[in-house]
């Protein structure tokens, strides 16, 4: 009997603790500190660690359930959870959510479903890395010799504010048609349930570009509704497909819901633009590494999960 | 009337002949020639929370001119894999799947010299021995020509060796004489990764390169305690589980939120 090893039950496999409890602690570090769910890296990190594809995506977004709650708190008693944005953006990712499995269907009914995923993900992964790094590296370099940032009052601006509903966000200091986050959270809705991640990498762009809220509460508010998310995929996922192991998740939470504390309080000390910065860099390694797999040859050609 | 009755009774007699041959051959073939012998050590492994696999050793004896094979196996059936390929001639991505069928989960060969030095090609066909024999054996859909069924079978075969389901060894048995017997031993690895079931293991003696005497046993995979009950769970009651598996995460999360609190990480 070794101590250092616990079986997974529902994994089949058996897995030193300190690996899940590591990785555990670095996505949950992400996640306070940049408001994603960190889904993109724990997956495939899990995989490698020989639990099969569909176990490492649901007993993932368990785990999140944890670490979001964790950074939601440490985010919410400084006052940067934007509740009632959350609440709209949870309405549409909703909404978008259920759009986004009929597309999967359709997807999957014409034969090259996987081509469609995989290029849709490096593409999106790409782009939002991209912006977000040029933006933000250009706004530092403003921000040095002019403090006061002009609002550019664009075309796309005008229209948002012509639309019905007008209300403000209190804690994000933005006036929107209440429309606007509600269709946002659902076009990350139908491309997270597409891609098979959580979209906390498109949702925090969504709320710091179009949505022009502060970074800080984009981080607070993200998380909110990443929890709600993953609630309720978490059960999803246990009731229909019976692939969360509730061990792997308590050992990653374990670490996960540590990192997200650290990574709240660590995330003050830096500013908006150098966490938008960081975050786009990840978000390009990502990609990168995503693109290496696709043109590396595989070791092995064969996987798990064609079914039964 | 009287001419029926005695050919009913001879009628009788020759069934009862017959089942009691057949039920004599049955009951004694494997104790008719009772020089091969086998037992199987650990042989019910209990998977617990602690579980990193096992060992299992097999030993028995035999007659002392034999060679020896033992074959383990998990009970016949198929499997649906993910087959990767190259689109556009640039991108490695899933293609679509394949059906492996008649094929073990775990398929362990372990032989006291190598198997085609000491066995027949037919011998081992009929007794599905050794990798070329387990290629016959299974089916692969869809393939077009031997050819691919090759290509699958190895990639099959490297997918499964690389979770250490599959394994083959030739030497490693241990053999000495003792009183005119051969006695025999191995000690293997049991791999995490075999799932709860029941695995054959069977012990084939060898002469002239044909398979004299076969004896089996087996080894019984169960999961206990905490972890029967989760994968229980899991199974058969996925609301329930799900519900406590989102409760427990909501708590350690708000729980070490309020230790970071008092601790003073925030302010």
């Amino acid at each position: 009997m070794n101590f250092m090893y616990l079986y997974l039950p529902v994994a089949l496999t058996s897995v030193n603790v300190l690996i899940p409890v590591g990785l555990g602690l670095a996505v949950g570090l992400l996640s306070g500190l940049f408001g994603v769910g960190g889904g993109f890296l724990m997956t495939p990190l899990l995989i490698m660690l020989g639990i099969p594809s569909t176990v490492a995506a649901a007993t993932d977004s368990n785990q999140i359930v944890a670490a979001s709650t964790s950074g939601t708190y440490a985010h919410w008693k400084v006052g940067n959870v934007d509740f009632k944005m959350g609440l709209y953006l949870l309405i549409g990712g909703f909404i978008g959510g259920l759009f986004g499995v009929q597309a999967i269907k359709i997807l999957k009914a014409t034969g090259n479903a996987d081509f469609v995923i995989k290029m849709t993900y490096v593409l999106m992964l790409g782009i939002v890395g991209t912006y977000m790094f040029i933006e933000s590296l250009s706004s530092m370099k403003k921000n040095k010799t002019q403090k006061v940032k002009t609002e550019k009052e664009s075309a796309t601006g005008r229209f948002l504010k012509s639309l019905p509903l007008q209300t403000h966000f209190e804690k994000s200091g933005v006036t929107h048609s209440a429309l606007v986050p509600i269709f946002f959270g659902g076009f990350v809705g139908i491309l997270a349930a597409i891609m098979g991640v959580g979209g906390g990498f498109l949702m925090v762009p969504v709320m710091v570009y179009l949505l022009r809220m502060p970074m800080h509460v984009v981080v607070g508010t993200s998380l909110f509704q990443i929890l709600f998310n993953c609630i309720e995929v978490t059960f999803l996922q246990a009731y229909t497909n019976h692939t969360v192991d509730f061990i792997l998740a308590v050992l990653l939470l374990l670490g996960s819901t540590i990192g997200a504390q650290i990574g709240a309080v660590f995330g003050r000390k830096l500013n908006g633009e150098q966490l938008k910065i960081i975050l786009a860099v990840i978000v390009l390694v990502v990609t990168v590494k995503i693109i290496s797999e696709l043109t590396l040859t595989p070791s092995l050609f064969l996987s798990q999960g064609g079914g039964h | 009337m009287r001419q029926f009755k005695i050919q009913n009774l001879k009628f009788k007699i020759i069934v009862f002949v017959i089942f009691a041959f057949l039920f004599f051959n049955f009951a004694f073939s494997g104790v008719a020639s009772a020089e091969l012998t086998i037992k199987a050590n650990h042989n019910h492994i209990k998977i617990d929370f602690f579980y990193h696999g096992s060992t299992v050793s097999v030993k028995g004896t035999s007659d002392p001119d034999t060679d020896l094979i033992i074959k383990i196996t998990s009970p016949e059936g198929h499997e649906v894999l993910k087959q990767k390929g190259k689109i556009a001639g640039l991108l490695w991505m899933n293609t679509g799947t394949l059906k492996f069928e008649n094929i073990f989960n775990l398929y362990s060969i372990h032989s006291t010299k190598k198997i085609e030095d000491i066995l027949s090609n037919e011998e081992t066909d009929k007794y599905v021995i050794g990798y070329p024999a387990l290629e016959k054996h299974m089916e692969i859909s869809p393939v077009s020509g031997n050819e691919e069924k090759d290509k699958w079978f190895n990639e099959f075969v490297r997918f499964k060796e690389a979770s250490k389901l599959y394994l083959t060894s030739s030497g490693k048995i241990s053999t000495t004489v003792k009183d005119g017997k051969l006695e025999y031993y191995i000690l293997t690895d049991w791999p995490y990764q075999a799932p709860p079931g029941d695995y054959l293991v069977t012990v084939y003696a060898i002469k002239d390169k044909k398979v004299i005497e076969k004896a089996e046993t087996k080894v019984m995979v169960e999961q206990v305690g905490i972890i029967r009950t989760l994968s229980n769970m899991a199974k058969n009651n996925g609301a329930l589980y799900g519900i406590i598996s989102i409760v427990i995460a909501l708590g350690a999360g708000f729980g070490v939120g309020m230790i970071f609190r008092k601790g003073g990480g925030a302010h």
